[in-house]
Parts: structure tokens; C-alpha cells; sequence
């Protein structure tokens, strides 16, 4: 029985409206976790996956981060509607009963506080507006299993009252309940808000609503070559002197050197693939350049080697990045040349880059310039 | 112990857990100097919300409830609101960012396209009841069909 001190007229401050807007928050925030949980380990790559990595489907990633962020950017929405329903126990008096309670109302704080932060830095993320002096990486990392840990002890918890009013109430006459009505108007009005806030960020990776993608920080028309860029040349600090005599270095069994002509020189490969950003957006281009797998033979790699990338960007975390077995052999990854017919720019990568399937964007290494076979 | 008093002593315990690995993730794998920032952080997310947006939504709650003819159109007004202040959420950094270099990020328009949102939704909020109000086409034909 909660005593306010403020009084609340709004009899949708109750359970079932609780449980119904939780039950979309809950399902958000889980698909957000296990698409979170996902894109780490892609972009961690620690050693007991890297052999297992799959390669198919090429829109695999794509699939998973555009969820991810999707589900982040509806839960925004969802999360506020959720926390107005209870809005009546922030006034709650006595503020404390017992150890018990307090331990309950610090368990739902730390899920509130988590959630809300976690996010306002995925939001504020996208736009890659770091406004915080943390490392984005770790702190998103952490607190997404501070609030997955909170919301099952809050289920946990709240499980009596979830499961009393999982359902409705046995049906009545429209008269004989005009909460239902106002619930349902209520409800309606939060799936309007949430549809509209992804509707209008979607199209960041989801070509089909493109045209729609009104607010979203990145548009897949909008970049050099017909893509965007994250990282450019300049915040790279690639200078031309880097770029005047540029050889690819293949250490390997057989190590060799190659110029830019002699690389031009090899069999061209083609491939369709997409470049998708941990950011959320995601665009196809036509990428033309020598099979990696030819270049590991070449070198005398054994077929169940790994290779690192290393780039001419100085600083950064991905300025190495290591490719599994599986896609060193797959034949549509790259070391890329051209883009969408043309040369490959600065931006993107001049004068090579890696690009494969079912990868993230950050492992896709620009200003390839040399490659280590490892054991 | 029954079966579903053991799930949910199952469950809070997996869910404290998994919060002991997020505090693991942040006091002990993360850079040095990293939580106390954080807790600091947290405390604000949850101040600025009960703080700063509370009052505003129960301020919105209030006068929509004092609107004439609010009685008939509250649930719509309601939802153009619960819209409105979502979308200017999550358009806040997009809009309020200072121009980056790498001129692929944020491409668009923010400022008007969030207005052009807003500008549909109040639009939408107004039609709706002169249509279907009493002057209204759709309010006449539905007044028609039931006498």
C-alpha cells in the first residue's frame, strides 16, 4: 500500500499497465543484450572463437547490430513510459520500512540508474559524441550486464504481481471498466511513440526504410564513393609521405613485398558486400581487389592460419586487427583496391583495405600495408 | 520449497550474478579511475530523470487535462505528446552535436527535420478532432449513420 504524498488522479499508475509496458521494455532490453553480447565477441575476437567465426550469411552482422541498435533506440520510449507508471513510488512514505525494502528499492535503483545511463551512451554513441570521461567500450560493456543482472532480480521479485496480471481481467462490458480503455488508448499512444523513434532511425540500415531515416546520424547516401566513412584519412593522420612508395608486406613461410601496380597486376576478384558499423548503419558497395586467401598461399600459409592486418593509421585500438581462418580463406574476402567502379580514396582506405562478410566495420582495416601470417 | 518459489529464488540469484560480473567488468577489467566517473554518472542519469523530466511530464499531464474538449481527445493529444517528447529525445544529440569534421556523419538536416516531425504530429493532434468533431465531415456522417 503506497502512502503518497503527492496525489496521482491517473489510475494508470498500476500493475497491469506496469506489466504490459514492461513486459515490451524487458523483451527490448533482452534482444539489445544478447545482439550487444554478439558484437562484442565479433569485435573482441578472443581465441576460442577466432577458429570458429562464421563467415555466411554476408548480412549476418548487419542483421544482429541493426537489431541491436534498433532495440536501444525503442527502448528509449519504452523505458520512460515504463518509469511513469511507477512514478507514485518515488513519493512513497516512509521512504524505508525495513533492510528488506531497502535492499529492494537499491536493487530497482541500480536497474534504473543502469538502464537509463546504458542508453543515454548507446544514444549519444551513434552520433559519436563522447561527452563522458570513460572508455565507451568497457563502461557499455559493463553496465549491460549490471542492468541484464538487475532486470532478472527485478523479474525475480515482481514475479507474483507480473504473473497476477500477465493477463487481462476476465472481459467486461466496455462501461463496466473505463480504465481499459484509457490503458489501451495509453498503450497505443507508447507503441506510437517507439514505432516512430525506430521508423525514423531504422533507415540507417535497413534500406527499406531509408527515405524515412529522418534523424538518424548516418544516411548510407551520404559519403564519398557512395558510402559514408567513420574513420577519415586525416583522423587517421595518414600523411602522402606514408602513401609515396607503399609496398604490401606478406610475412609469412614466403614472405614477399608487392607495389601497388604489381598488386593491380594479380587476378581481380570481385564482391558485394556491406560495410556495417558497430554504430548501426550499415551500406553495400561493389569491392574489387586480390582474393586474401591467394595472398596467404602465396606466402606459404597453412590453411588453418590466422593473419594480422596492420595499418599505416597511427593510434586507435583497431590499428591491428586479426582475421580467423575461416575468413582468410573465404573467397569473398578482399584486399580491396576499388570501390563502386572507382579507385579507392583516402578516406576509405587508399591504397588497400580488408573487406569480408558477416564482419564489423572496425575489423574491416583501411591502409593496409602490411600482413603477418600467425601460427 | 515449490518449483516456482525455486525459480524465482533461481532467478534473483543468476540476476546477482550477473550484476557482480558487470561490477567485475567495471572495477577490475576496466581502465583504472573508471567507476568512481561512472558512479557519478549513474547517480546523474537517475537524478536528471526524476529531477528534470518527471516534473515536466506531470507539468504536461496537468494541462493536458485542463484542455477543453479534452475529455474526448485526451487519449490522442496524449499520444502525439508521448511521440513528440520521444522523438526530441532521441534527436537531442543528433541536433545538439557541434558539426563534426567527417562530413558522413550526421549528414541531414536535423534541426528541420525534427521540426517537420513535430510540425506532422500537431498538425495530426488538431485534424483528427475538426474532422471528426461536431463541424466536422467525418463527425456529420457518423452522427447520420446513427440516427
Amino acid at each position: 500500500m503506497v502512502s503518497a504524498a503527492v496525489a496521482f488522479r491517473g489510475r494508470l499508475h498500476d500493475p497491469r499497465t506496469a506489466t504490459v509496458v514492461g513486459r515490451w521494455l524487458g523483451a527490448a532490453l533482452l534482444v539489445c543484450f544478447v545482439t550487444g553480447v554478439i558484437s562484442h565477441l565479433l569485435q573482441e575476437q578472443p581465441d576460442w572463437l577466432l577458429g570458429r567465426l562464421p563467415t555466411r550469411p554476408v548480412w549476418g552482422y548487419r542483421l544482429t547490430q541493426g537489431l541491436h541498435v534498433a532495440t536501444g533506440i525503442a527502448a528509449v520510449p519504452l523505458l520512460l513510459a515504463k518509469l511513469w507508471t511507477v512514478y507514485p513510488r518515488l513519493f512513497q512514505r516512509p521512504a524505508v520500512r525495513s533492510w528488506r525494502h531497502a535492499l529492494e528499492r537499491l536493487s530497482v535503483g541500480v536497474l534504473v540508474a543502469a538502464t537509463l545511463l546504458e542508453l543515454f551512451l548507446g544514444l549519444l554513441n551513434i552520433a559519436q559524441w563522447y561527452v563522458w570521461p570513460f572508455s565507451f567500450r568497457q563502461v557499455h560493456w559493463a553496465l549491460a550486464w549490471v542492468l541484464v543482472g538487475a532486470l532478472l532480480l527485478h523479474v525475480a521479485v515482481k514475479a507474483p504481481q507480473i504473473g497476477a496480471h500477465w493477463r487481462r481481467r476476465r472481459p467486461q462490458p466496455e462501461g463496466a471498466d473505463p480504465d481499459e480503455r484509457d490503458r489501451r488508448s495509453l498503450l497505443l499512444g507508447v507503441a506510437a511513440a517507439t514505432g516512430a523513434v525506430t521508423v525514423v532511425t531504422a533507415g540507417q540500415t535497413l534500406p527499406l526504410l531509408r527515405p524515412l531515416a529522418w534523424l538518424a546520424p548516418r544516411h548510407p547516401d551520404h559519403g564519398s564513393q557512395g558510402l559514408p566513412v567513420n574513420r577519415t584519412a586525416a583522423a587517421a593522420r595518414i600523411t602522402p609521405e606514408m602513401l609515396r612508395g607503399w609496398r604490401l608486406d606478406v610475412d609469412g613461410p614466403r614472405p614477399f613485398s608487392l607495389t601497388l601496380a604489381e598488386l593491380g597486376g594479380l587476378p581481380q576478384s570481385r564482391a558485394v558486400l556491406p560495410i556495417t558499423c558497430v554504430e548501426g548503419w550499415s551500406a553495400s558497395a561493389l569491392w574489387e581487389g586480390v582474393r586474401l586467401g591467394e595472398l596467404l598461399e602465396r606466402a606459404g600459409a597453412p590453411s588453418g592460419a590466422a593473419v594480422r592486418v596492420v595499418s599505416l593509421q597511427q593510434g586507435g585500438a583497431f590499428r591491428t586487427s586479426v582475421i580467423g581462418p575461416g575468413h582468410a580463406r573465404d573467397p569473398l574476402t578482399l584486399l580491396a583496391l576499388r570501390i563502386n567502379g572507382g579507385v579507392l580514396n583516402a578516406d576509405h582506405g587508399y591504397p588497400a583495405r580488408v573487406i569480408s562478410a558477416n564482419r564489423p566495420g572496425v575489423l574491416q582495416t583501411k591502409w593496409v600495408t602490411r600482413l603477418e601470417v600467425l601460427a | 520449497m515449490s518449483g516456482v518459489r525455486a525459480l524465482r529464488a533461481g532467478l534473483g540469484a543468476v540476476g546477482c550474478l550477473l550484476m557482480a560480473v558487470g561490477g567485475w567488468f567495471l572495477l577490475v577489467d576496466a581502465r583504472p579511475g573508471t567507476a568512481v566517473p561512472v558512479a557519478l554518472w549513474l547517480a546523474g542519469a537517475v537524478l536528471l530523470h526524476d529531477f528534470a523530466l518527471v516534473p515536466l511530464v506531470l507539468a504536461a499531464g496537468w494541462v493536458l487535462y485542463r484542455l477543453p474538449g479534452a475529455g474526448r481527445w485526451r487519449g490522442l493529444w496524449r499520444a502525439a505528446l508521448i511521440t513528440a517528447g520521444s522523438l526530441t529525445l532521441v534527436a537531442a544529440p543528433v541536433l545538439l552535436r557541434p558539426t563534426p569534421a567527417n562530413p558522413s556523419l550526421l549528414p541531414l538536416d536535423y534541426p528541420r527535420n525534427w521540426a517537420l516531425l513535430m510540425v506532422l504530429l500537431a498538425a495530426f493532434a488538431v485534424a483528427v478532432p475538426l474532422a471528426a468533431g461536431p463541424a466536422g465531415a467525418l463527425g456529420r456522417r457518423l452522427r447520420k449513420g446513427r440516427s
